[in-house]
């Protein structure tokens, strides 16, 4: 069976990105959230294996859906995407929970890898 | 097998596990409690084990037999965890003497001298008593396993066994918590981030979550909180963890873009490094590479010259890629010789604490800066006049209690020897809190005794340090205040000054005094001026020439009776070269003017001639008793001709 992924991120052309490097590793996209709210409410509903997470997003942040999900599910697998120059919000994700980022221009090998360690750890 | 062949390896060795135990010792003796102490105590375990098992393996009976009761009352030491007392500090110093003399007379084949009984049974006793101690306290008994039980070399690890007469049911349940407890023990672990990852110190924060998984992180290096963009990807974690080395290995691998990880005992740090990183090279070999990239240099110079004359543009190329290549050759020779001025250092504290309670005074000694590097043969140089001008700060500059607390100063009296780097040179200073040196006595005395103008009514600091560097100058029974201050500080200034450094005093009555020797970071090769004097030419250190100017004749004055040239309205005393060196025909014409700086004392050198800068090779030069210090040291000139070196310091 394959692992499940939501996908958090308030650009439709990064969910298609992000999407489309996990389609093709063989991961099932199971749903997207445009904003942290959603974030929380939809990784309650599906349970994913993996969350991609943006850091910046409309209504909640990335790094308070991270200490959302979390609260809930201490072992949330989630992988922080980030833009250069973001990296002290990175290291608050990480201290809140997240497992491991990406940094943006993504490099599919560099998602893949950064994936395969959040979801062995 | 010849063991005869390893006997000095031997020694070398066992003198760095001694300087550790020093160390060590220096640690307990200043009250390091807690984990530092542990530590220490960790340390010295070791170091006995390690020399035991040596010795052992040479058949050095004695040392053997005293490392092993050392080690059986550190172990007896480590076991209790009782905080160290000055008596068991003080018999641990004792045994660490004793150990290095038996070293020292095994590898030289003195008959095997036995071990001091006396010792032994002091050493067993208090190993006995600790042990009652502990025992009374935790009512049960333990043995500390004896070496060879132990797996590995990792003593630390070992889990404790009990005696035979403790019910086996109890025994089991003891052994298995005590086993669990031992094994969660402290880690280093040491990574470093691919050169390539993004968000370095990102990266480091898994690195942390991961190791944070598996135990209590103690600390970071750099602190973790504080890692910006600037983070060059290596740092150091210590983690309380009951995981392998492995299990933290793969931890730290599994937090991605890692390059590579060590995970380490923390008391084994040096050792680990050293062993990682140093082959051990007999100085010799060090010495003789120095010598021949010097010759190289020479050659070089010559070189330059040669295919410069030449004209051709593919010599002159071929010249100067050579050129290129030998400097960093010289560089990194000069490289290899550098070491840390702690490998010296570390035998102070011990030093001080032995002459502090022979002279009953109550001392605090901290040093700073021992990472500092020095060349190796600088640094051994140096050592004796440390030790003295520390000797003289204990016995002449700090106070009794009684006196100290009789003018409101802390009984203990402060000692700081300190290395700090400044530029091309490294200051090592010795300070002392005690009573600082009487200027109005001293000035009387050298007054009577006509070292000094009796008309001069205040020494400066540099008037001071230039009359206590006068042989024979000041001794006790003249002027109490100072009580032989001076005894001795010619012999280290001379020594200073032969190493091309130079010696300053800052003293201020009854609040203590600061000796600086600064000295240059290596002393094997150096820049010099040449200069022609009397058809002769010789080497003035680059590092004490301030400028070159033509001498003017009308800038000349006399003030008194001490001739003197007056430079953009400064007044420098003028030495005359040519007379310096014994030439009859003093008076020069057309002559140039160096202004040398020599420890803060400017003045102007005359020389007939400049002929040029060049690196010169310092050849260790044994100046003849009873010469004046002229010169310290000959050098071989480009074209190979010898030059002798001019000792600036000993002009002014």
């Amino acid at each position: 069976m394959s692992r499940t992924v939501l996908i958090c991120d308030d650009a439709i052309f990064m969910r298609t990105m992000v999407g489309d490097i996990l389609q093709q590793a063989g991961f099932e996209i199971v749903g997207e959230a445009e904003t942290g709210v959603q974030a929380v409410e939809k990784y309650r509903q599906l349970q994913p294996d993996l969350v991609t997470m943006d850091i910046v997003m409309p209504d909640m942040g990335g790094i308070d859906a991270v200490r959302e999900i979390t609260k809930n599910d201490p072992t949330a697998r989630i992988l922080m995407c980030s833009a250069m120059g973001q990296q002290a919000l990175v290291v608050e994700a990480i201290q809140a929970g997240a497992k491991d980022f990406v940094v943006k221009p993504f490099q599919p090998s560099r998602v893949l890898e950064a994936v395969q360690r959040v979801l062995a750890a | 097998m010849d063991l005869a062949r390893y006997a000095e390896l031997f020694r070398t060795e066992a003198r760095e596990h001694l300087a550790g135990i020093d160390e060590a010792l220096a640690a307990l003796a200043g009250g390091s409690q807690g984990a530092g102490q542990s530590e220490a105590v960790d340390a010295l375990f070791r170091a006995t084990h390690t020399i035991k098992g040596m010795a052992g393996a040479m058949g050095y009976a004695s040392v053997e037999q005293l490392a092993h009761a050392y080690e059986s009352l550190l172990a007896a030491v480590r076991e209790a965890a009782l905080p160290a007392d000055a008596t068991l500090v003080t018999l641990c110093y004792e045994a660490a003497d004793a150990l290095a003399q038996h070293v020292d007379d095994a590898v030289d084949g003195i008959a095997d001298r036995p071990v001091s009984s006396s010792l032994l049974e002091r050493l067993a006793s208090m190993a006995d008593s600790i042990d009652g101690e502990r025992v009374h306290r935790t009512t049960a008994t333990w043995r500390v396993p004896s070496i060879d039980d132990l797996p590995g070399d990792d003593a630390s690890d070992a889990p404790m066994r009990p005696d035979g007469d403790v019910p086996a049911s109890t025994m089991e349940w003891v052994v298995a918590t005590e086993s669990a407890r031992a094994t969660r023990r402290s880690r280093v672990i040491v990574v470093a981030l691919t050169a390539d990852a993004p968000l370095k110190s990102v990266r480091a924060q898994i690195v942390l979550a991961r190791l944070e998984a598996l135990g209590t992180v103690q600390g970071t290096e750099p602190p973790l909180q504080s890692l910006s963009d600037l983070f060059d990807g290596e740092c150091t974690i210590s983690l309380d963890t009951s995981a392998t080395d492995e299990e933290l290995e793969a931890a730290v691998r599994s937090a991605g873009d890692i390059a590579r990880v060590t995970v380490r005992d923390p008391v084994a740090r040096r050792a680990t490094k050293e062993v990682l990183r140093n082959v051990r090279i007999d100085l010799r070999h060090l010495d003789a590479l120095l010598d021949l990239v010097g010759e190289l240099v020479i050659t070089r110079d010559r070189l330059l010259a040669v295919a410069e004359a030449s004209g051709d543009r593919s010599v002159m190329a071929a010249a100067q890629e050579t050129s290129r290549l030998i400097s960093s050759l010289q560089e990194q020779i000069l490289q290899a010789r550098m070491v840390p001025v702690g490998q010296v250092f570390d035998r102070f504290p011990r030093m001080v604490r032995d002459v502090a309670r022979e002279l009953g005074k109550e001392v605090t000694f901290t040093m700073e800066g021992r990472d500092i590097a020095l060349d190796r043969s600088m640094l051994d140089a140096i050592g004796d006049p440390i030790v003295h001008l520390l000797r003289n700060a204990i016995d002449h500059g700090i106070e009794s209690a009684a006196q100290r607390a009789a003018v409101g100063k802390p009984d203990a009296g402060r000692l700081v020897l300190r290395a700090v780097r400044d530029r091309a040179a490294i200051v090592l200073e010795i300070e002392d809190d005690g009573r600082g040196m009487d200027r109005t006595a001293l000035l009387a005395r050298a007054i009577g005794e006509g070292r000094v103008d009796r008309h001069v009514s205040q020494l400066s600091d540099d008037d001071l340090i230039k009359l206590l560097a006068q042989p024979g100058f000041s001794t006790a029974e003249a002027v109490t205040a100072v009580s032989g201050r001076g005894v001795g500080i010619d012999v280290v200034a001379n020594r200073v000054r032969a190493l091309g450094g130079s010696m300053d005093i800052e003293t201020v009555l009854g609040r203590g005094t600061i000796f600086s020797l600064r000295l240059p970071v290596t002393l094997a090769i150096v820049r010099a001026l040449l200069v022609e004097v009397a058809d002769s030419t010789y080497a003035v250190p680059s590092a004490h020439v301030i400028e070159a100017v033509e001498f003017d004749e009308t800038a000349r004055l006399t003030l008194r009776g001490r001739e003197a040239i007056c430079l953009r309205e400064e007044v420098l005393p003028l030495v005359r070269m040519r007379r310096v060196f014994g030439e009859p025909n003093a008076d020069d014409v057309d002559a140039q003017l160096l202004v040398v700086d020599a420890g803060g004392r400017r003045f102007a050198c005359m020389v007939d001639a400049l002929l040029g800068q060049q690196d010169i090779v310092v050849k260790a030069f044994d100046s003849v008793v009873g010469t004046e210090a002229m010169f310290s040291g000959a050098t071989i000139l480009g074209d190979g001709s010898p030059a002798l070196i001019v000792d600036v310091g000993s002009l002014a």
